[in-house]
């Protein structure tokens, strides 16, 4: 699920491009230095993933894992699909750079939708937050599915048809990936729980330079 | 006139590749049961339509490679994969450096009294 070059109106692909700066910049404030090595690894896993080609019917489908980065990152989830779409798109020729910002916005979205539905409903128990993950997973690549249809239909074809075809080819996509981030979220919650609390919804104890004033003026020239 | 002549040139690369698909398949065709035109003096109209069929054929076949071997190409190999993985540990190894840095220059014990640091020890079963 890739919008390749030429395919959307200049107005959306320039828009498209905003918003997703706007929103890489957001999340790239709201990385903490410490979350960058999980911030790396699941955007390794997230630009591997879609080589895992699903077989349907005459064509395949490729595994996206959006629902999965956004539960797992919270707000750093658009930056790490982003720069794993870069670099899809540079490497792998999926999408064009052009379309870049679109195709951003098609998946980081809904990874950040999932990461806060993921947080919102979560409970303690294990199994509530397997479902609850599992759920997110496949939340993610339907919701993914609707922008592009959304995306499409702004370069004037006919939003149901789209969504209809889109949804209906990802249907083994959304299944595979609700149960991979089920599994996943599972596994984590045995094994780290803390990987799953990233901060999101309130404003995380952890950040106290936000509030403390600016003590930038030691750059001394430290030369001694 | 022309047409006619041209139905009739139609009419033999017909019954030639008639003949040659009955030859291929290996059964006696009805088409050379009755074709009259079988003689001994080698039409040349029929060798050319047998040469076209032939290179036809096997055009078709280096076409069909040819795209196979383009739809193989595109696919991304490994080397595009560990290249990929390489960008991203080098990018959010800098990013991971530069904050370090950044947090060296503070006065120490601004940032490291937390209570949930890493190593609780409560995962572990």
């Amino acid at each position: 699920m890739h919008i390749s070059d030429g395919v959307l109106p200049i107005s959306i692909t320039v828009g498209a491009y905003a918003a997703s700066a706007a929103l890489a910049a957001w999340s790239v404030r709201r990385t903490r230095s410490e979350e960058l090595p999980k911030v790396a690894v699941v955007t390794a896993a997230f630009f591997v993933a879609s080589l895992i080609h699903v077989p349907f019917g005459p064509t395949s489908v490729h595994l996206l894992i959006p629902g999965l980065a956004g539960a797992l990152l919270g707000p750093s989830a658009f930056l790490a699909i982003g720069l794993g779409l870069l670099l899809q798109s540079i490497l792998f020729q999926f999408g064009g750079l052009t379309a870049l910002g679109a195709n951003a916005l098609m998946m980081g979205v809904p990874a950040l939708a999932c990461g806060v539905f993921f947080q919102k409903l979560k409970g303690r128990s294990r199994r509530r937050q397997s479902l609850v993950g599992g759920l997110a997973g496949a939340l993610g690549t339907a919701l993914a599915a609707l922008i592009l249809a959304l995306l499409l239909a702004s370069g004037g074809e006919d939003f149901f048809g789209v969504a209809k075809i889109a949804l209906a080819a990802h249907i083994p996509v959304i299944l595979i990936e609700g149960a991979v981030s089920a599994f996943t979220v599972a596994f984590l919650v045995r094994v780290k729980p803390e990987l799953l609390a990233p901060a999101f919804v309130q404003g995380h104890p952890r950040q106290p330079e936000l509030n403390a004033p600016p003590q930038e003026p030691p750059d001394s020239p430290a030369h001694g | 006139m022309t047409g006619c002549g041209k139905g009739l040139f139609w009419g033999k690369k017909l019954l030639v590749a008639a003949a040659l698909l009955a030859g291929m398949i290996g059964m006696p065709g009805p088409a050379r049961a009755e074709s009259p035109e079988a003689q001994p003096p080698p039409d040349p109209a029929a060798l050319l339509a047998e040469q076209n069929a032939a290179l036809s054929r096997d055009l078709r076949r280096i076409h069909r490679e040819l795209a196979a071997l383009r739809a193989d190409m595109s696919r991304p190999g490994l080397q595009e994969v560990f290249a990929g993985i390489g960008y991203i540990m080098g990018l959010f190894g800098a990013a991971a450096f530069a904050a370090s840095r950044r947090r060296d220059k503070r006065p120490p014990g601004s940032a490291d009294n937390d209570p949930n640091a890493p190593d609780r020890g409560q995962g572990r079963t």
